[in-house]
């Protein structure tokens, strides 16, 4: 196992420096984000591993909840801000990562893969969380553009009697695929292009490979069912509102 | 006239569209009232911006007038189930959309393909051949574009054809075809056709009535070859003098 303190970390932290002056002389305009970013990600993760440390030792259910209601609000406003063709953007986000999450979540609570405890729940619904925020975010902006762009093919089949659902099939599909393309692509690649970052981090910590390996099967299974969940809520939900009850086209 | 023009089949009674465009609001149709009989062919001609296409889309509910209100067969369009509606008022654009595959898969996407045969007779009525049905619809020229999604459209066997400037991309020729094909498709099957164009020299061709807008208002209606040369308004004769744009 590796020694881990803030020595380790301000040695890393030369690695960002190293970025910047890259950029620097490259003359590439990211030094600001280097820098605010080197110094945000530090601050950002000092302080949720205390409030980890806190809540893990609360033994509070009610702070678990808590933790986790602000993970998905934050998840949700920010997916939401990529419904840039359709209102409610944020609520629908809420419906698609909340369902996704609790029902994955859930699932893995009462066929034991995990316990209720603080150190299971928070990381893995972050994880689910900001996984499916992903889907519902590019499921949000597939929508709108393909549908946007493709209106003769949809008042085509609308003319040609489809229902709203028929006529937007095709691109209720790709929206849900091009939510779950990430996790997919994961599944295809994980462990030959490159070690997982969960899994190369519990190795790092001392963990042996294999057991590893088994907990990374998990955690992408896991957000398989929670991206899957959330992508398919996202594309319905927010699909419904290019249509209108007449099956006309009003997006 | 044909023999089967003797009902109203669709009317509008003052209906008005209006859209909001850049924080205006914009009437695209304003207080429009006609009846359009069932086998007759209509021209709906008019100057760039007149409406003409925005009327079309409210005869068969692709979009809603915010007042008065489109009948067809005396009933108002809202108490028919909008996707049972557009099989019988069957709508084609001016841009013609097949989708992704054979013709025959196009032909099959309204309603399943009820016999071959029936694709095969439809495609032969558009003056394509019938074994165009195996081709791959995107290696079809534009005018046969056009003649496949018309065979499409009669797969639903509609009462009323809407079609939004069909010969607005194609060569002098192929026009004329679609044209003689409009005629036919009137006289044979007893369709209504509603024709949008910006040329009164198709209108002519076409025959039938002729409907004349203006700044989404219906400036005057009639036979065509006696609108198309002796029109009773200003406006019309402004029209046909080229005087409008």
């Amino acid at each position: 196992m590796i020694q881990t303190g803030y020595f380790q970390v301000l040695m890393a932290a030369l690695l960002a420096g190293l970025a910047f002056v890259l950029a620097r002389w490259k003359t590439i305009p990211v030094e600001k984000e280097i820098g605010f970013g080197t110094v945000r990600s530090f601050v950002q993760l000092i302080a949720v591993g205390y409030a980890l440390e806190f809540i893990f030792g609360s033994d509070s259910l009610w702070l678990v909840v808590l933790a986790v209601a602000v993970m998905l609000l934050v998840g949700a406003y920010t997916a939401g801000q990529r419904a840039e063709h359709f209102k409610n953007g944020f609520s629908i986000a809420l419906v698609a990562m909340t369902t996704g999450s609790l029902v994955t979540l859930g699932l893995m609570l009462a066929l034991k893969i995990i316990s209720i405890e603080a150190r299971y729940i928070i990381p893995l619904t972050g994880m689910i969380i900001s996984n499916t925020m992903n889907a519902t975010a590019i499921a949000f902006n597939r929508i709108g553009s393909d549908l946007k762009s493709n209106r003769l093919a949809v008042e085509t089949g609308l003319s040609l009697g489809k229902s709203w659902k028929e006529a937007s099939r095709n691109y209720y599909r790709e929206a849900v695929k091009a939510g779950m393309i990430s996790i997919l692509n994961f599944m295809k690649t994980a462990g030959i292009v490159a070690l997982p970052g969960a899994m190369t981090g519990m190795i790092l910590a001392g963990t042996s490979p294999l057991t590893a390996v088994l907990i990374q099967l998990i955690v992408a299974y896991m957000l398989l069912c929670s991206v899957t969940i959330g992508a398919i809520i996202a594309a319905e939900m927010s699909i419904r509102r290019f249509f209108n009850s007449a099956e006309q086209f009003i997006g | 006239m044909s023999p089967c023009q003797d009902s109203t089949i669709l009317e509008t009674r003052y209906v008005t569209r209006q859209v909001s465009k850049n924080g205006h609001i914009l009437k695209t149709v304003d207080n429009v009232s006609f009846v359009f009989k069932r086998g007759g062919v209509y021209n709906i001609v008019g100057p760039s911006g007149a409406g003409k296409s925005s009327l079309l889309r409210l005869l068969n509910r692709l979009d809603e007038p915010i007042e008065g209100e489109v009948l067809f067969y005396d009933k108002p369009l809202v108490l028919y189930p909008p996707t049972h509606l557009r099989k019988k008022v069957a709508m084609l654009f001016q841009t013609p959309y097949l989708f992704p595959g054979t013709v025959r898969d196009n032909l099959a996407y309204c309603c399943e393909l009820r016999s071959e045969e029936i694709a095969r007779s439809n495609l032969i009525r558009v003056g394509l051949k019938s074994d165009f049905i195996d081709m791959d619809a995107e290696s079809l020229s534009v005018g046969e574009k056009q003649r496949v999604a018309m065979a499409r459209s009669l797969m639903l066997e509609p009462e009323v054809l809407l079609l939004d400037e069909p010969t607005s991309a194609l060569d002098p020729a192929s026009s004329k075809k679609i044209e003689e094909l409009i005629l036919s498709l009137s006289a044979d099957l007893c369709l209504t056709v509603i024709i949008v164009t910006h040329n009164p020299e198709q209108a002519l061709n076409l025959g039938g009535e002729t409907l004349l807008l203006v700044k989404g208002q219906l400036i005057e209606a009639g036979e065509t070859s006696k609108l198309m040369t002796e029109p009773e308004t200003e406006l019309g004769r402004k029209y046909i003098n080229k005087e409008l744009t």
